[in-house]
């Protein structure tokens, strides 16, 4: 609170004003005041006080000067009149006077300064957090993006390989692995090949047995399951090339 | 001399507020106009000093050698000022003149002829003190500015070489004052142990409506002059004690401990160091990278940076806070600078977790400077 919640610069404290002054009460329960308001009161008790003091004493010059004027009329000398020691108090006032205005534009000056920096740097700071915070942001979104394409690698290729040592070595066991089922179908396919022409083989052999058999004795069996009991030979044929 | 009376007229005296110094400057500089160049155009933190001063010698009257001490500084003091041997008749006779005006009926011969005393023997120390220190050290020193570095928004490093070469002990700081800025003299801690090429390094951080700071920091280009009062402080690292340390730093209440620091670098057996260095925000963080260069360097170093706002990566909250929330610092010596509140706040958090006051180093800004 500041002093003109009392009285303004025109309007001088009174006893009165120090009579009636109402004080907030404190939040929690009402056994004091808020100190703040309570220092300012006093504060301008105290320089009401001073000012009083001040007009007392510069009350007291007069009347001293006065009071010599008065004495140097009696004794004929005009010079107590207005004396050189008036004429130099009354250069200090002015003096005085003078410096109160000149320190008062000073410190105008300082509180505007001042103001100007504490609001720069306020806005300063306003413009950085936006800044950072829109940075954020596309930091975030960024971030966003590239999980969802992690994601969606990891679902139509599986795991991906994580460093480049690890995907050297997936490759590298791709392509034996290539080379390996290359290698292992051509075999697969020569050995088949080999089974194949041995079964032909053996079929005709067969068959132009049968038909000498057929030709010297009928068997009604042999000809109902052609295959008979030959299946055991056909496998033991496999191991004894 | 009545003691008892001068000081019960100065407190009546004293009752008159600001209208004394004012009465005083304005009656020393109408019966000596050529003083008045001595001081700034604003008056108005120069008449607080004067009465600071002024209440400091009558309440010291009681402890002689405590007194004695201050005089002999503020008369040292006055050296940077321009302040003659003749200054001190001239300021001797305004003031008594001032008190006469504002003690009114109550003055007398007696009462005049106490007052001029006690002011020969206040004027006798200083000016003794002043003559003393003349055989040994120059009224002030020029400090060329030869890099001015924008470390922050708010922030510069100032590299200065002195002519002469300024001896100090690290913790230790000199009134500056900018050309900007005439008859402003501001302190600020050296931030370096001596070197041998005789610069030292001023942390200046922008006041908001700060005369000299605004003209430090923006003002102010390699080759500016700067005028630099003699080393004051007595914040200084205790080398007997033996214990590790604790620094607490706020802000540029870095300059004088990063100074210690060095000293202690230079230490054949380098206690262990904490620093912790705290500001407003991550960018205040001013000279953090060349403290992290440092910890690399030296492993009985660590430091740890905190910020009271925004974001960072490191502790957050109030500097205390954090200090205290890292345990026990009762066995070490602590060094704590920055804004005057948080080096209470600091001090007494400390003291509470049992570390005792006398291990705690602070500069202690008792000394007035009018």
């Amino acid at each position: 609170m500041t002093s003109d919640a009392w009285y303004d610069e025109q309007h001088r404290l009174t006893p009165d004003d120090v009579r009636a002054v109402t004080l907030p009460l404190t939040r929690w329960g009402r056994h004091g005041y808020e100190e703040e308001p309570v220092r300012a009161f006093m504060a301008d008790v105290h320089a009401e006080m001073v000012r009083l003091i001040n007009e007392r004493a510069s009350l007291w010059q007069e009347v001293q000067r006065l009071r010599r004027r008065i004495l140097g009329r009696e004794t004929g000398n005009d010079a107590v009149l207005f004396g050189k020691d008036d004429a130099h108090i009354h250069a200090v006032r002015i003096l005085s006077s003078a410096q109160r205005t000149a320190d008062r534009y000073v410190a105008d000056a300082q509180a505007y300064s001042g103001r100007l920096t504490e609001e720069a740097r306020a806005r300063r700071d306003e413009i950085m957090g936006q800044a950072q915070q829109h940075a954020d942001m596309l930091l975030e979104q960024a971030q966003t993006r590239a999980r969802a394409a992690a994601v969606d690698a990891m679902n139509h290729d599986g795991p991906a390989p994580q460093t480049d040592q690890e995907r050297r070595a997936v490759q590298a066991e791709l392509a034996y692995l290539r080379t390996f089922s290359e290698v292992y179908r051509q075999h697969l396919r020569i050995y088949t090949e080999d089974v194949l022409r041995t079964i032909e083989d053996w079929e005709s052999k067969e068959r132009a047995a049968v038909h000498d058999v057929q030709q010297a004795t009928p068997n009604p069996l042999a000809a109902q399951n052609p295959l008979g009991g030959q299946h055991s030979p056909s496998i033991g044929w496999r191991h004894s090339p | 001399l009545d003691i008892a009376r001068l000081k019960r007229s100065f407190a009546h005296i004293a009752m008159h507020g600001d209208e004394v110094p004012l009465h005083f400057y304005s009656d020393l500089f109408l019966k000596h106009p050529e003083t008045r160049p001595m001081f700034p155009v604003s008056m108005q933190a120069q008449r607080a000093h004067l009465v600071d001063a002024l209440v400091n010698i009558v309440a010291g009257v009681d402890s002689l050698d405590a007194l004695t001490v201050f005089l002999r500084d503020l008369g040292r003091g006055h050296r940077k000022f321009g302040a003659l041997a003749a200054h001190y008749e001239a300021v001797g006779d305004s003031l008594l003149a001032t008190f006469a005006h504002f003690c009114g009926e109550s003055w007398d011969a007696d009462l005049a002829a106490d007052w001029k005393g006690a002011y020969e023997l206040v004027a006798g120390v200083m000016t003794a003190a002043a003559r003393e220190d003349e055989e040994r050290y120059p009224a002030f020193w020029t400090g060329t500015v030869v890099a001015h570095e924008r470390r922050a928004f708010d922030v510069a490093i100032l590299t200065v070489r002195t002519e002469p070469p300024l001896e100090y002990a690290p913790g230790q700081s000199v009134a500056i004052e900018s050309p900007a800025r005439p008859r402003l003299w501001r302190y600020y801690s050296m931030a370096n142990a001596p070197r041998a090429d005789g610069t030292v390094d001023f942390h200046v951080r922008l006041i908001d409506g700060g005369a000299v700071s605004m003209a430090l920091t923006a003002a102010t280009v390699a080759g500016t002059e700067l005028k630099l009062g003699p080393p004051v402080g007595v914040l200084r690292l205790d080398t007997t004690a033996g214990r590790d340390i604790l620094m607490v730093a706020a802000s540029t209440g870095l300059a004088p401990l990063k100074s210690i620091l060095e000293q202690v670098a230079g230490l054949p057996q380098p206690p262990r160091v904490h620093l912790f260095f705290g500001a407003r925000n991550a960018d205040a963080l001013y000279d953090l990278p060349s403290l992290e260069k440092l910890a690399a360097e030296h492993s009985w170093l660590t430091v740890v940076p905190t910020v009271t706002g925004g974001r960072f990566a490191g502790h957050s909250g109030a500097l205390p806070d954090v200090v205290a929330s890292y345990g026990d610092w009762s066995g070490r010596d602590a060094y704590i600078a920055g804004p005057t509140e948080l080096v209470q706040d600091t001090t007494s958090r400390l003291g509470a977790a049992g570390l005792p006051v006398t291990q705690i180093h602070v500069e202690d800004f008792g000394w007035s400077e009018p």
